[in-house]
């Protein structure tokens, strides 16, 4: 997939060279100022309006009772989260593709939202909230990665294709799944159900396992931003090329089906954001792994903290789920870039 | 058995009502079984379902709410109190800026993430979920209690309360009739045994064709009612408005409802809401199957 598309940034420049890291740097820069802006954009809107000063005042430790609730409390680590699972399912994206090498892996692909979807589901069926709804999402998005991994090995050696191929049809049975316990669920609990499936910012408690697994994630795959760039290449040029490419591949896929897990059970199975920004920053940024996943985290990230403001004020005080609104913002602008790129 | 049911009420009432003679605070039990207690009458309501806001406006405390949710239509004046989202998704941040001292949950409607992280932020919930007629009585004058709205509320309470024992004394005799009830067209819906409604079916002296099903309210076919053959099919709507759902059914000449014209629209509203209005649907029920009985 990737020799299809815009090469002229992917042979990947020597590290310490100056036009190296002002390729990198700039765009790095650009992001993570989008990043920071959409942010304060995210804690300064909701539906109760606080003026920008108030909201300042909370941060320097004054405002009311009040206002420090709505912005400590309520949006402050909703925005985080959104921050977080944006990047975590848009690294997870890349991943997949890489270790795919199919331009329509996303982070969902391989059933591992599937998995999440009929834990979580289940716990909401049995009334449980919170802490258990995200607890057996974790343990069914553990599982599912587990048994796509176990039965991809099979007898023999797995391969990507394999790989793709039992998490494909995995994810199958468990949307067969799902539809079954919509079908048979209480007609009061079907709203529910379906924000999760949607995926809405309602879920997350904390944005701190979120933040911290998303960091984690990106230091442990700094040294290997070379390996990755010749892996997706294919197979055996970086065999030729002397990266061990089953360890390598194996610890992708350990990488991408954590970030994925994590993501859902922070926010439910936020849908588009892990296919569409690996690809938009590629289309813009080329294809140099050094900076398309960091770029990833940071528009990833960006995107969800956006659509989830617009989520819950653009229709204030009814609320829509954000897989709605990352959808609509993301399509156009993906498709733009898209014909732009012809 | 009527004089029996009202003195176990009235002793259930009393031996609820004695820890308050002593205790400071206001404390009353939910239907999650949970002690809600509140230092002084609630003045700042907030009902997170339609039902609820009625629950509140019939317990006396209509001008003490100060949010509701979409559909809170009835009474009239609920329509114009601040609307915080919906209640399957409230917006946390308008309720929580209207600074509510007290929250009205629907134990099985509002999403459960929500509203524990309303019990979180330390505000009080009062979860609601009336099962039984007497669930309603005593909800209004839980629900009154703490609004400091006792005398209203028991009054409302007590008034639906022998409305209802009217009804069943009436009715109680009446020759048995099979009835479907059609909550929803597509997909077919309708109420088991557990349901209120089903106790509005018997109340009337029906007989509600499935109530053994296992689930609440079940998903059923055409065939399964076509097999049940009912004598009345009684049907909700959507919104007040029903012709076609009716209509449908008269295509089945086999049905003993067809035969009869014994097919009846019941506002939704009146009997879907577990809230005092569903005295007046139960009283239309009834005469719907006083008809079908007179039409044998």
């Amino acid at each position: 997939m990737h020799d299809a598309e815009p090469s002229n940034h992917s042979a990947a420049p020597r590290p310490g060279h100056t036009s190296f890291s002002r390729q990198i740097g700039i765009p790095l820069l650009t992001l993570s100022l989008a990043a920071l802006m959409a942010m304060i954009f995210s804690i300064a809107h909701g539906s109760s309006s606080i003026p920008l000063q108030d909201v300042i005042a909370v941060f320097t430790g004054q405002g009311s009772d009040l206002q420090r609730t709505l912005i400590l409390e309520l949006r402050l680590p909703r925005t985080l989260s959104a921050f977080a699972t944006g990047g975590l399912l848009a690294l997870a994206g890349a991943l997949m593709q890489i270790l795919l090498r199919n331009p329509l892996a996303d982070p969902y692909i391989l059933g591992i939202s599937g998995g999440a979807a009929v834990g979580a589901l289940t716990a909401m069926l049995a009334g449980l909230g919170g802490f258990l709804i995200s607890g057996s999402a974790l343990i069914g998005a553990l599982s599912a990665t587990l048994l796509v991994f176990g039965l991809a090995h099979g007898t023999g050696s797995w391969t990507p294709s394999r790989l793709l191929l039992t998490g494909v049809v995995v994810a199958s049975g468990w949307g067969a799944v799902i539809t079954l316990m919509l079908a048979l669920s209480p007609p009061q609990r079907l709203p529910g159900m379906l924000y999760w499936l949607m995926g809405d910012l309602s879920y997350a408690r904390t944005p701190w396992p979120a933040l911290i697994i998303l960091l984690m994630v990106c230091l442990v795959l700094t040294p290997f931003g070379r390996s990755l760039n010749v892996l997706a290449r294919g197979p055996l040029q970086a065999a030729a090329l002397g990266v061990a490419v089953k360890p390598m591949e194996a610890l992708i896929y350990i990488l991408a089906s954590l970030l994925t897990a994590v993501a859902v059970t922070t926010a439910g199975s936020v849908g588009f954001v892990g296919l569409i920004v690996p690809h938009m920053l590629r289309l813009m940024l080329g294809n140099d792994q050094r900076l398309i996943l960091p770029a990833c985290v940071l528009a990833g990230g960006t995107l969800l903290t956006l659509a989830d403001t617009l989520a819950r004020t653009i229709i204030a005080p009814e609320q829509l789920p954000v897989g709605v609104l990352t959808a609509l913002l993301g399509v156009p602008t993906f498709l733009f870039l898209l014909y732009r790129s012809r | 058995m009527p004089h029996l049911r009202q003195l176990c009420s009235a002793a259930l009432l009393l031996t609820g009502l004695i820890p308050f003679a002593w205790a400071d605070a206001l404390c009353v039990l939910d239907d999650k079984g949970r002690q809600v207690c509140l230092d002084q009458p609630a003045q700042r309501i907030a009902a997170l379902s339609p039902g609820a806001t009625e629950l509140v406006y019939a317990a006396g405390a209509g001008d003490q709410v100060v949010a509701v949710v979409a559909y809170s239509d009835y009474p009239p004046e609920a329509r114009q109190v601040t609307s915080v989202g919906s209640h399957t998704r409230v917006d946390m941040e308008t309720l929580i800026a209207l600074q509510p001292d007290l929250v009205i949950g629907w134990v099985t409607g509002n999403p459960v993430e929500q509203t524990e992280r309303l019990e979180e932020l330390g505000l009080p919930i009062f979860y609601l979920e009336p099962r039984t007629f007497e669930d309603v009585s005593t909800a209004i004058e839980r629900m009154a209690h703490l609004a400091g709205t006792d005398t209203d509320g028991l009054a409302v309470a007590e008034d639906f309360r022998q409305g209802i024992d009217t009804l069943r004394q009436r009715y109680q005799d009446s020759s048995p009739i099979s009835v479907f009830y059609q909550v929803w067209k597509e997909p077919l819906m309708t109420v088991n045994g557990d349901h209120l409604i089903h106790q509005v079916i018997e109340l009337c002296g029906g007989e509600n064709v499935f109530a053994d099903l296992p689930r609440l309210i079940p998903r059923i076919d055409v065939e399964s009612v076509l097999t049940a053959n009912p004598e009345a099919i009684l049907a909700g709507g959507m919104g007040e408005e029903n012709k076609e759902w009716l209509t449908d059914w008269t295509h089945y000449s086999s049905l003993q409802a067809t035969q009869q014209s014994n097919l009846f629209f019941i506002p939704p509203s009146l009997i879907q809401r577990p809230t005092p209005r569903m005295l007046a649907g139960a009283q239309l029920f009834c005469e719907k199957l006083e008809i079908a009985r007179a039409r044998r």
